[in-house]
């Protein structure tokens, strides 16, 4: 049966004056040592918003007594908070009352009957039947007060009878399983751990533990619990049963997710409120919860939503677009740059028709399979359970395929009208349970074919095959590359729970770190906001180091490896690398660049810019070759701009402007550059360019068309600020004298 | 696949998602075909007895060959740009001048047949107009008497990139010929190809030969293209792949048309990176650097969208996004926006830099944390797609000879890697098997289709771990029908016992973009849709019907046995024969005559008389352990068992 997704769990909390104290070496009371397991619960409910997550708060040993119960042997118990939704202002509210109080009177497991009581009241329905609740009383104490032991079998039974968990959290209770004894206890905390032990034993679901290891234990992260979900009902079917109505089968089986990647909470996205009034203070708009002062928890937010608008290319609007309502738009797709608008009547022709279908194409060997062709997640395949016949005739299925040491590639259509895909499916026999596996495969188009050397030859320009290179493993490096990984075999390197060797890191032990990670900053920062957030827990990070012990018995063999492997580290490259281009040559090695200097090109054409350009930079003879060139393709670049029609020439200016800005940051020679964009822009201030060319200026500011600054090159005299505010054709026109 | 989920309502869910790959392949691509067009290039191959051989002259095979590519751009890339030249041409015509130009032409024997652009359906339909020898392109494809220049038609094609592809990330010419050497005795115009040659060079052009021999003449690269071929910068491995060259003979069997397309096809899409230099810790202190590459990328429909009908002429409208408060309908900035999570009604708030800082797990890293038999990765253990990775030595000297000799030893031994990884910065740490491919080509074309390399195996988390309680222990079935269905299983292999991707084109993708295709150009709608994913039935018939009617007996004689055993009082008989299972719907449960009282609503007396009649067993679990915790007894357990403590309750009352 699926767990019940309400639950009603009630706290108790022994706030007895003892509990004040610091005990075993700590430096924080008992108190705050046992409530960091209590927060950290109660925050793991209240973050998963869900409605039926009911808590409530019970203060053991408290000055006052204020409970339901109005009867003797129920003083100084009192209901903190009742059981229900718990919401951010009732946190905060109930942290102001967890304190020590001044007395040690209170009985624990009359709180315990109380809890029974708050929880049976709230989960008991209308009809006086019990709803289906997942019922819990977590007692945290440290057996200092006074406990009557008297009637503890009817309350057990009343607990068991409710089907309510009930957890001990001790504070310095003794625990030989995890390693703790109290030196010195008290024959009264003696006494009082051996009843409340007893009455979890009594209990069918009851447990006593010490504190410190639940405080341990809340670093192992709580997995999300979920359910089945089912992906097609129906029929598995080999041939087709309704032509051939002999020669095929059927089966009715059931298919389910097996793997699907958890995400981790999402934000959301917030602004802070703009009060309606400048003078009136946003907190009296929603002051219907209590309020903290906390600044990080607010709710001086609005919730941020969107919406879409639309807008068509109209040359009569300004800027040649307009906004346009979503009635006036029909759905369509785009063919390359064709619009193609499909009508209503059209959309039924368009669909791939399918029905819902499961059937199997073929069968493979399962070592012809390669497991990195795996499209996603997995999914499993099981009989339809009530149906014996099917359950017998899909296990003659698994176990030929098991057998036979074979996979089935089968297609499925998971509801009608859905997308045909190709499964690969895996026999997997297991004592309780007998399944297919499977796992999508890629269509033909879902395959990019590049073009990778082989890696065990190298083949020459001219197409030669060479066995010995230095990109090829010499004998040396091939060995030590296997002994260093046979000895950093973690396939024995784990311990399984009788001690033995076993697979290191399974899946079982490995959690998701961002969702945890996340998850455990934001209960740790709605109940202690103003603490910094506390780096990740060691279990999420364990896997992200080879194990210390395994490293360290081959690091010899590592050794060895990276001496024949002899891997050099290249330097990092350094900007402005001017005079030092590589020079270029094709496949021949024929030298071009004596070629184009006969050809004697001095002037730049403004159709071959770019290319003409560089090679003018190839190897200048000095400086003033360097000042023309960039006086030439400036030229080019205002020339183009001034001549273009509306934006036709922008991408093109944009390609030689970034030619230009380049070279100038390798030659290093920023002001070339600097001065003829800061010109330029006063150019396009004026409107000089041919027309009002503000739009160019405003997008060279997104391909970082600016000021080379000190970022870009060092020697360059323009800081970062500049070279922003730069950009801005409002900002401080008249150039800036430089230098200063 | 078909998203027909309004676009506002897919906003809300807007989170700060996962980086996709999309992003890093968004880079725009543009591709030109220059064709050449000359006598010899006319010239069907030789003729043939084979049927299969081909009729198309070597011209024609690549005009078909960028036909084709031209439709599968659309589908695969659709923001990349794609154009044909034809040279040699006795015509000519340039992006807005053709023969009646005044002032001259300026690229002579150059025909722009579809300018570089995103293929609009008219390109489609220019292209097959060509291919079909339809009336209009009647007499197009004739050679020039002149001699053909070649500079004129590399700066033809450098004026093409200049103009419509200024920004492109990557710029490519694909020349397809059979001359190896066109100025064998014009020193002078040879020299200026050559110049025209490094200036699409500098412009960022990266040219590719596809060469064409005939029975009788092998081309001669060294003639005169290694001269004006430059190794691809953004290629970057100094490794080689080896020239490919295409033979227009007629008579192995092998098309031209399809080993161009195969091989146009893997080099049609630049070879993009989706990460470059990721160090790859293989040991402390011992790291090499790898680039990533997306070999797999499930091909989607594109989303449908919206259509502006009443302009001059039709538009694809994009939607923009603009984000409004809640409460007083303000738009608001993007700096404003704060993130939170929500919590108790309320919302925890972290400042920007905690964000970063929960998010951060360390730099970008491949680190390996040891090995394990590839027996050790669980078939279910599967939740992304894979990632190819491939030596560098940009930033370590030396990585690929140590990446090859761990790629040997994972592939001699059957091993993989398991490793942490942080794909780019501010990636969630993920863990991965690294596992070794082998070179794989295609059976028919010879082309590789899975190279060699490594694969990031992306491992699933407990979280992502979904489990199915069992309901029932597994009813095995007897060895002789396990038995049987093993001869069904091995008659029914896939040829060659694989799995070949290339055999299987997505059906509803490929129908999609058909039916677009054929609206775009307003033709007749296609009515049988292809599908090539559809068990071949008659075969399977032919070659396992036997078996699988025998297995088919074998399971209702075990059934009927299984059934006397475990339900011994119903006659095996009576079932109908049923071929495999219900034939029928299995029959709704009949409601129990417990006309709506509850168990523990009823006097013993009442409860009495449901035992005499067995009807208790028609009560549902939660009644009968209502009842039974009603009565304070235990409720735990199987519904036998239930009934039966149900049963001792009331004898015992």
């Amino acid at each position: 049966m699926a767990a019940p997704n309400k639950q009603a769990t009630v706290y108790i909390v022994d706030l007895g004056s003892t509990m004040g104290e610091c005990n075993s070496g700590r430096v924080e009371t008992d108190l705050d040592f046992g409530m960091k397991y209590i927060w950290d619960k109660i925050a793991t409910t209240m973050a998963a918003n869900l409605k039926g997550g009911n808590l409530g708060v019970i203060g053991l040993r408290t000055d006052e007594t204020n409970n339901p119960l109005d009867v003797d042997g129920y003083e100084n118990l009192s209901v903190l908070r009742p059981l229900g939704n718990m919401e951010m202002g009732h946190l905060t509210s109930l942290q102001t009352k967890i304190t020590p109080s001044g007395t040690d009177a209170g009985d624990a497991i009359s709180a315990i009957v109380l809890a029974i009581h708050m929880i049976t009241e709230f989960t008991t329905l209308k009809s006086g039947k019990p709803g289906s609740y997942a019922r819990k009383i977590v007692l945290l104490t440290d057996g200092q007060g006074m406990i009557e032991d008297e009637g503890m079998e009817q309350i057990a039974t009343k607990i068991n009878e409710c089907g309510i968990n009930l957890v001990v959290i001790g504070i310095d209770f003794d625990d030989n399983e995890f390693g703790f004894k109290e030196e010195d206890k008290s024959s009264l905390k003696q006494r009082n751990e051996g009843v409340l032990r007893r009455l979890t034993e009594l209990c069918e679901n009851g447990i006593v533990g010490t504190a410190a290891e639940a405080i341990a234990n809340l670093a192992i992260p709580d997995i999300k619990p979920t359910r089945p979900w089912s992906t097609y009902k129906g029929r598995l079917t080999l041939g087709d049963p309704q032509k051939y109505e002999t020669t095929a089968m059927y089966i009715d089986v059931e298919r389910y997710f097996r793997a699907h990647i958890a995400k981790p909470v999402s934000a959301k996205s917030f602004v802070t409120k703009i009060p309606m009034e400048s003078t009136q203070s946003s907190n009296t708009i929603n002051g219907d919860i209590d309020m903290t002062d906390a600044p990080a928890n607010g709710d001086d937010f609005t919730v941020v939503r969107s919406s879409r608008t639309y807008r068509v290319n109209d040359a009569s609007a300004p800027g040649g677009r307009r906004d346009i309502a979503l009635e006036e738009l029909a759905r369509g797709y785009e063919y390359g740059r064709t619009t193609v608008h499909i009508s209503d009547s059209d959309e039924n022709v368009t669909n791939f028709e399918t029905t819902q279908s499961f059937s199997i194409i073929g069968f493979i060997p399962n070592d012809k399979f390669e497991r990195y062709l795996n499209m996603g997640e997995s999914r499993v395949t099981i009989a339809q359970p009530i149906n014996d016949k099917a359950r017998m005739a899909f296990s003659s299925l698994v176990h030929a395929l098991f057998e036979l040491e074979s996979y089935a590639v089968a297609r499925i259509v998971e509801k009608d009208g859905k997308a045909p895909q190709i499964i690969l499916l895996a026999p997997s026999i297991e004592p309780d349970l007998e399944s297919l596996i499977d796992v999508p495969l890629p269509f033909a188009e879902d395959l990019r074919v590049y073009r990778f050397p082989p890696l065990d030859r190298v083949i020459t320009a001219s197409g030669s095959t060479l066995k010995k290179h230095r990109y090829l493993p010499d004998d040396d490096l091939v060995g030590a590359m296997s002994d260093y990984v046979d000895s950093m075999n973690l396939s024995t390197a784990g311990t399984d729970e009788e001690g033995q060797p076993a697979e290191y890191m399974n899946v079982e032990e490995t959690f998701t770190p961002i969702i945890h990670r996340i998850n455990q900053a934001i209960r740790q920062r709605a109940i202690f906001p103003n603490d910094p957030i506390a780096p990740a827990s060691p279990i999420l990070t364990k896997w992200s180091q080879p194990p210390e012990d395994l490293a360290s018995q081959s690091a010899h063999k590592l050794e060895k490896l990276i001496a024949a492997a002899n891997v050099q580290k290249v330097p990092p490259k350094v900007k402005g690398t001017r005079g030092r281009r590589e020079v270029l040559k094709p496949l021949s090695g024929l030298d071009v660049e004596a070629l184009l200097n006969r050809e004697k090109r001095e002037k730049i054409s403004p159709n071959n810019t770019i290319p003409e350009f560089k090679q003018m930079l190839a190897s200048p003879a000095d400086d003033n070759v360097v000042y023309d060139a960039a006086k030439q393709i400036a030229n080019i670049i205002r020339m183009h701009i001034t001549n273009s029609t509306g934006n036709a020439k922008y991408e093109e200016v944009k390609a030689d402007m970034k030619v230009f800005r380049e070279f100038m940051i390798e030659f290093e020679l920023p002001e070339i550059w600097n001065d003829f964009i800061r010109d330029f822009k006063k150019r396009v201030a004026k409107g000089d360019l041919g027309g009002d060319r503000r739009a160019f200026w405003n997008s060279l500011r997104w391909i970082n068309l600016g000021l080379i600054d000190k970022e870009a090159l060092e020697i360059s005299d323009v800081t970062e600020k500049e070279a922003n505010e730069f950009h801005s054709l409002d900002s401080d026109l008249p150039t800036r004298s430089r230098g200063h | 696949m078909a998203d027909s989920k309004e676009p506002w309502k897919g906003e809300e869910e807007e989170e700060e998602e996962e980086l996709d790959e999309t992003n890093y392949i968004a880079q725009k691509d543009a591709v030109l075909f220059a064709i050449d067009v000359s006598e010899s290039m006319l010239a069907p191959p030789p003729p043939s007895d084979d049927k299969k051989a081909e009729k198309d002259s070597p011209t024609t095979a690549a005009i078909k060959c960028a036909y084709q590519i031209m439709q599968q751009r659309i589908i695969s890339n659709p923001k990349d740009m794609i154009g044909v030249l034809l040279f040699g041409t006795e015509q000519s015509k340039f992006q807005d001048e053709d023969e009646n130009s005044r002032g001259g032409l300026q690229y002579p024997h150059c025909y722009l047949l579809s300018d570089l652009n995103i293929p609009a359906a008219e390109d489609v339909k220019t292209l097959r107009g060509v291919v079909q020898q339809d009336e209009e392109f009647k007499d197009l494809l004739v050679p020039t008497k002149e001699p053909v220049s070649m500079s004129n038609m590399l700066f033809c094609a450098n004026q093409i990139f200049t103009t419509r592809t200024p920004n492109f990330g990557s710029r490519r010419l694909f020349i397809i010929t059979d001359k190896d050497d066109p100025h064998a005795s014009d020193k002078n115009a040879r020299s200026q190809a050559q110049v025209r040659a490094k200036d699409l060079y500098d412009l960022g052009v990266v040219i590719e030969l596809f060469p064409i021999s005939h029975p009788d003449h092998e081309f001669g690269r060294s003639k005169f293209y290694d001269d004006i071929i430059y190794r691809d910068p953004a290629a970057g491995e100094d490794l080689d792949v080896g020239p490919s060259n295409f033979k227009s003979s007629g008579s192995d069997g092998i098309s031209l048309l399809s080993n161009l397309i195969s091989d146009i096809n893997s080099k049609q899409v630049a070879k993009r990176a989706l990460f470059s230099n990721l160090p790859f810790e293989i040991g402390k202190d011992f790291t090499i650097s790898v680039k990533g590459y997306n070999l797999l990328q499930k091909q989607e429909r594109a989303r449908k969208g919206y259509v502006y009908l009443d302009g001059e002429t039709k538009q694809y409208v994009e939607g923009e996004t603009a984000k409004f408060t809640e409460d007083s309908v303000r738009q608001v900035e993007k700096i404003e926006i704060k993130k939170a999570y929500k919590f108790g009604g309320s919302q925890v708030l972290f400042t920007e830099e905690e964000m970063k800082q929960l998010k951060t797990f360390g730099s970008p890293v491949l680190r390996i944390i040891g090995f394990k038999p590839q027996s050790m990765l669980p078939f279910w253990a599967a939740i992304k797609k894979s990632t190819f990775i491939y030596p560098s030595e940009e930033h370590y000297i030396g990585s690929t000879r140590v990446f090859s000799a761990l790629w040997q030893k994972l592939t001699k031994d059957k091993k993989m890697g398991v490793a942490w990884y942080i794909a780019r910065s501010n990636a969630a740490p993920v863990l991965v098997a690294i596992l070794p491919s082998e070179e794989r080509a295609s059976d028919t074309t010879k082309v590789p289709i899975i190279p060699a390399g490594l694969w990031l195996y992306q491992l699933p988390f407990l979280d992502d771990k979904r489990d199915l309680t069992p309901q029932q222990k597994p009813l095995v079935a007897p060895d002789v029908l396990i038995d049987e269905m093993r001869k069904v299983v091995q008659q029914l292999q896939l040829p060659k016992a694989i799995y070949d991707p290339s055999k299987y084109p997505n059906p509803s993708l490929q129908w999609h973009y058909k039916i677009l295709q054929a609206l775009a150009l307003d033709e007749e709608l296609p009515d049988q849709p292809e599908d090539k994913t559809v068990p071949k039935f008659r075969q399977i018939d032919k070659r396992a019907g036997e078996y699988i009617n025998k297995w088919g007996e074998i399971l209702d004689k075990e059934f009927r046995e299984y059934q006397k055993e475990h339900y011994g009082g119903i006659d095996g008989t009576k079932l109908k024969r049923a071929r495999v299972d219900s034939e029928e719907p299995p029959k709704k449960k009949v409601k129990p005559a417990h006309s709506g009282q509850t168990l523990d609503g009823m006097s013993v007396s009442e409860l009495k008389n449901v035992v005499g009649t067995k009807g208790l067993s028609k009560f549902t679990m939660q009644e009968l352990k209502d009842l039974l915790s009603a009565k304070g007894l235990d409720a735990k357990g199987k519904k036998a068992d239930l009934v039966e403590r149900v049963e001792q309750w009331i004898e015992d009352n």
